[in-house]
């Protein structure tokens, strides 16, 4: 995203409270694009009038538009855009599949190879070829999932702040796994928890303490039991730093780079860094 | 070709759309896309010459913005514009034959510069038949006007659309066989165009020599 942009976004909003306007939520601020794909920089004024504004005064695209029934995915849209792109990511997700399949079975056997000279016993992955998930229908659901926790300012910030080579397990996001076979349940707990994390990436904002609440609603409490709480705390924050509200705990330093360590996954998952 | 054809293009343009324009090539993300869709799709519809070459235009800037921000507002609003003006084809043609002539080059130019993975776009694959196959109507088939875009679209996309589908390529020449032997009042000139296509499609895509210097080659005086 440009710098071009950005300002223009956080000229846009400070002319919101100036009008004393309570324009959509802050987190559709963090999108880059609206739920039609559209760059919102180029559509802000729009932002106001928006349509799917949820009961509780959130903006349309706070939450993946996906709980909203059971409506099938594939081809439900007839417009040619939509199509178009649907196609674009059946083929992104087989080509990954691809890849990963290339990538695993080769591990697969350098692994065996290791297993015949060392005589160990071979970890969980070794039979990860066998594991895989193959239903385009659930791919095609998670690749979605991934792209909207991608689809944020966080996100960027996020990559380019931290390179691949200096990540480490358990300390930064990572996306999950969406080859692996997991439960429904499971996989939309890996994701949410990967876009709390993204959210300490998220861009400086004036007020900490309504992103704080934001974050709360988002997370919900019982989703996290030892999420601070303390409110108050979060006014004496320095505006120009990120705000660390989705921290799971109250140590953090505002500094650019949460080191917390938060475990949420505890399975070893192989490197494999396809969805970039 | 390079810039300069879009060069070229562009310079058809009043100053303020070319600027759009420019500015749309360089840092799509500035400017408002569904505009700049709007203005290629309207030029394409008033501009033959325009048509044949909006294609390219359009492949720059959906490159460009999907490399500046992994973006695709200009390449959606493009198609969407563009079934909006498919789905009024009968009308349009019913209007103005050189409007109709138009938007099948675009689509068709369309298909042949946007790709998804360098595959053609799905998508298009039925529009475009049945914007070709309408061409190839009787009725259609006595306009030298329409005749000629007709070939020309076979002649440049004719390869690519029998590979994603062949059976309705075959529906398509069908129609242009029996068109050319059983149709009468052609033009020669209309039935000249049909008989190199056949010829074209028979030969696997490919004007072999000689026909290539039946076609083409100036008659001696």
């Amino acid at each position: 995203m440009s710098n071009w942009t950005r300002g223009k976004r956080r000229e846009t909003r400070e002319n919101e409270h100036e009008n004393g306007s309570s324009g959509p939520s802050r987190w559709s601020h963090c999108r880059k694009r609206g739920v039609d794909g559209s760059l919102r920089a180029n559509r802000e004024e729009d932002a106001g009038r928006e349509k799917g504004v949820h009961s509780d005064s959130r903006n349309a695209s706070f939450t993946t538009p996906e709980g909203t029934g059971p409506v099938s995915r594939c081809g439900r849209k007839a417009d040619w855009g939509s199509q178009v792109e649907s196609d674009e990511m059946k083929r992104d997700v087989h080509r990954d599949m691809q890849r990963y399949r290339r990538r695993i079975l080769g591990a697969e056997v350098t692994q065996r190879e290791r297993k015949i000279s060392s005589g160990s016993s071979g970890s969980c992955d070794s039979k990860e070829g066998e594991h895989i998930e193959t239903d385009e229908a659930v791919l095609l659901r998670r690749q979605k999932q991934i792209n909207y926790g991608k689809n944020t300012l966080a996100y960027d910030r996020y990559i380019k702040e931290v390179p691949k080579h200096i990540r480490q397990p358990g300390v930064h996001p990572k996306t999950p796994n969406k080859f692996r076979k997991y439960s429904r349940r499971s996989w939309d707990q890996q994701i949410k928890l990967w876009k709390v994390k993204l959210h300490a990436w998220d861009p400086p904002t004036e007020e900490g303490q309504d992103k704080v609440l934001d974050d709360i609603e988002e997370l919900g409490i019982d989703d996290v039991m030892d999420i601070e709480l303390d409110f108050p705390d979060f006014q004496n924050v320095p505006a120009s730093l990120p705000t660390h509200s989705c921290s799971l705990g109250g140590e953090d330093d505002y500094s650019g780079t949460p080191v917390k360590i938060q475990k949420t996954e505890t399975t070893v998952q192989p490197d494999l860094a396809l969805w970039k | 070709m390079d810039n300069s054809a879009e060069e070229y293009r562009i310079q058809s343009l009043d100053m303020d759309t070319q600027m759009l324009l420019k500015t749309a090539l360089k840092d799509p993300s500035s400017v408002n896309l569904e505009k700049v869709s709007d203005i290629l799709v309207d030029q394409s519809l008033k501009d033959q010459v325009f048509s044949k070459e909006a294609g390219r235009i359009c492949f720059t800037i959906v490159q460009a913005e999907a490399n500046q921000n992994n973006g695709n507002v200009f390449r959606r609003s493009l198609l969407n514009r563009l079934q909006q003006e498919f789905k009024s084809r009968e009308e349009t043609r019913a209007r103005s034959l050189q409007e109709w002539v138009c938007l099948v080059t675009f689509i068709c130019n369309i298909f042949d510069y946007l790709k998804v993975n360098n595959m053609p776009m799905v998508a298009l694959v039925h529009p475009v038949y049945d914007c070709l196959i309408r061409l190839s109507q009787p009725d259609a088939l006595m306009n030298e006007e329409e005749v000629d875009c007709l070939v020309l679209q076979l002649h440049r996309i004719g390869e690519q659309l029998e590979k994603v589908n062949g059976p309705r390529m075959n529906e398509l020449f069908y129609l242009l066989r029996d068109g050319f032997l059983l149709q009468e009042g052609l033009t020669s000139m209309a039935r000249l165009l049909l008989l190199e296509i056949l010829e074209f499609r028979a030969g696997g895509w490919v004007l072999s020599g000689t026909a290539h210097k039946y076609y083409y080659s100036e008659i001696a005086d």
